[in-house]
């Protein structure tokens, strides 16, 4: 079943197109790096799929729920860290993470357990009781990511997860979002491209609002490389330098 | 309901953690006392008279320095009422250009909440906190009421004092309700503040403009005024009409919010 399915999603600020035509869908416990040079319309893509913003034509489904025609379906589906870590500054992290998983569903009686939980999967227990404005870069980051977890959606839609952190977090999220598989169907966007090949199977690259490559990493790196394995790098590189 | 309990209780918290509560609480307890004083003076000064001359011979507008309850209290409400029109825009100004602002909001529209939600919870958490700073001042008539004396028992009137008072909650309601919209409109919460002001003053001294229209423009602007409508209600006087009056405003400006917090999904 495709947990996520795009078609034809178009999206237009007045004049400008930001995304055009976008046709994909993606598979239930698949992880797809989503790719593209800043600007390409990666964010609003994300946005459009957690139904923050509505699209100018075409349909997104999650879970076999339209975004846009049964919002509350697919919210209660989706975990989703946007571009900029949404936290509040004056909170603690656990105040915060407790708030989220109350707006989330969670049953009165798991918060704490849920909280723990997702404390023990990002690293971020040790910050638990400290407030969100004096932590570091790196785990507003985490916190973020956290607040993703809560209640195990089924899809996970993470906006460059790995800004911010150093290389040691960068892993830890990697082999974090690697545990991911089979279970969540995630879509991670990052440009970061070494990130893309430790963690994904299958790429989508967009270039200018337009999909210029969907596939599995072997087969691109096979194809453009003429016979040989070239990076995804060289990949990238090639498809996006219109 | 949980959602919007959750909401709410998130948003008086945060009120708590900021300084800007604590400005507006001493703005609202030093004004008023300042006032509250002053008219403990002017109290004094015209029983002396009235000692003196008994109050047939003072002037007929002194009458209401009669008791206590006229004298001082009502006046009070009349300066808290101010007050509150110049704290309640900055106290409401934060609800939604906040969120936008540190873009919360973008969490806040994809989680399973629905926009009735947040709104109903947004504005209990407002209320709350209009209710802390205007409870605050139910001080004054209870110091009244232990220190003060009268020669008719009670000091106080309290039935009229808590009617004012009524009338006072239901005024910052209707502020705080005004105020979240402005703020939903923009991510700047100096121009929510600002625009908030813009609209409560004219709204407030409507009825200074009414004075020199014809009928029935006059009774209409006369109805509409928050100054006439609160005016009963301070006096003591209890009748349907400002309740109605500003039930209505309140739920036509929290409608007007769901539906811009709504109009995201259409942008």
């Amino acid at each position: 079943m495709h947990m996520i399915e795009v078609n034809n999603l178009t999206k237009r600020y007045r004049d400008r197109v930001a995304i055009d035509h976008l046709n994909f869908s993606v598979e239930q416990g698949e992880i797809l790096g989503f790719l593209g040079p800043n600007g390409a319309g990666k964010t609003t893509t994300m946005k459009i799929l957690a139904g923050y913003l509505p699209a100018s034509e075409g349909s997104a489904k999650v879970a076999g729920f339209d975004v846009f025609e049964k919002p509350m379906e697919v919210k209660r589906r989706i975990g989703y860290l946007p571009e900029v870590p949404p936290l509040y500054p004056e909170m603690t992290v656990t105040g915060y993470l407790k708030y989220v998983a109350t707006l989330k569903g969670v049953p009165s009686g798991q918060i704490r357990g849920e909280v723990q939980r997702v404390g023990a999967l990002t690293g971020t227990a040790q910050v638990m009781n400290r407030v969100i404005q004096n932590l570091s870069k790196g785990f507003r980051q985490r916190v973020g990511i956290a607040q993703a977890l809560l209640n195990s959606p089924s899809v996970l839609i993470l906006d460059e997860p790995t800004e911010g952190l150093d290389p040691t977090q960068r892993a830890e999220v990697r082999s974090l979002i690697r545990g991911l598989a089979g279970k969540h169907t995630v879509i991670l966007s990052t440009h970061i491209l070494p990130e893309v090949t430790m963690t994904c199977e299958k790429v989508l690259i967009i270039h200018q609002g337009k999909i210029v490559a969907f596939d599995q990493i072997k087969n691109l790196s096979q194809a453009y490389g003429g016979g040989e394995q070239v990076s995804l790098e060289e990949v990238f590189i090639k498809l996006t330098a219109a | 309901m949980r959602n919007t309990l959750a909401i709410a209780r998130k948003e008086l918290s945060i009120y708590f953690s900021k300084p800007w509560a604590y400005i507006v609480f001493m703005a609202m307890v030093g004004l008023s006392s300042f006032f509250f004083v002053a008219s403990l003076q002017s109290f004094k000064q015209v029983q002396e008279l009235a000692r003196a001359f008994t109050w047939a011979r003072l002037p007929p507008e002194y009458a209401m320095f009669k008791n206590l309850t006229d004298g001082v209290v009502v006046q009070l409400w009349g300066v808290v009422r101010i007050v509150t029109l110049f704290v309640a825009p900055f106290l409401a100004m934060r609800l939604f250009a906040e969120e936008k602002r540190q873009k919360t909001f973008e969490l806040m529209m994809t989680l399973p909440v629905r926009p009735t939600e947040l709104v109903l919870g947004k504005y209990l958490g407002g209320l709350g906190i209009i209710s802390a700073t205007l409870g605050l001042t139910i001080l004054f008539p209870v110091t009244i009421s232990i220190f003060g004396r009268s020669e008719s028992g009670s000091a106080l009137e309290w039935s009229t004092v808590l009617l004012g008072y009524g009338g006072l909650l239901l005024w910052g309601a209707t502020c705080m309700a005004i105020g979240m919209f402005v703020s939903s409109l923009t991510e700047s919460q100096m121009l929510a503040a600002l625009l908030t002001f813009a609209i409560l003053l004219p709204w407030m001294l409507l009825r200074g403009l009414g004075q020199t229209a014809d009928e029935p423009v006059r009774s209409i602007i006369n109805y509409l005024s928050f100054d006439a409508q609160l005016e009963d209600i301070t006096k003591g006087v209890l009748n349907l009409k400002p309740l109605v009056f500003f039930g209505s405003v309140i739920l036509f400006f929290v409608v007007l919010t769901q539906r811009s917090v709504e109009a995201q999904r259409w942008a």
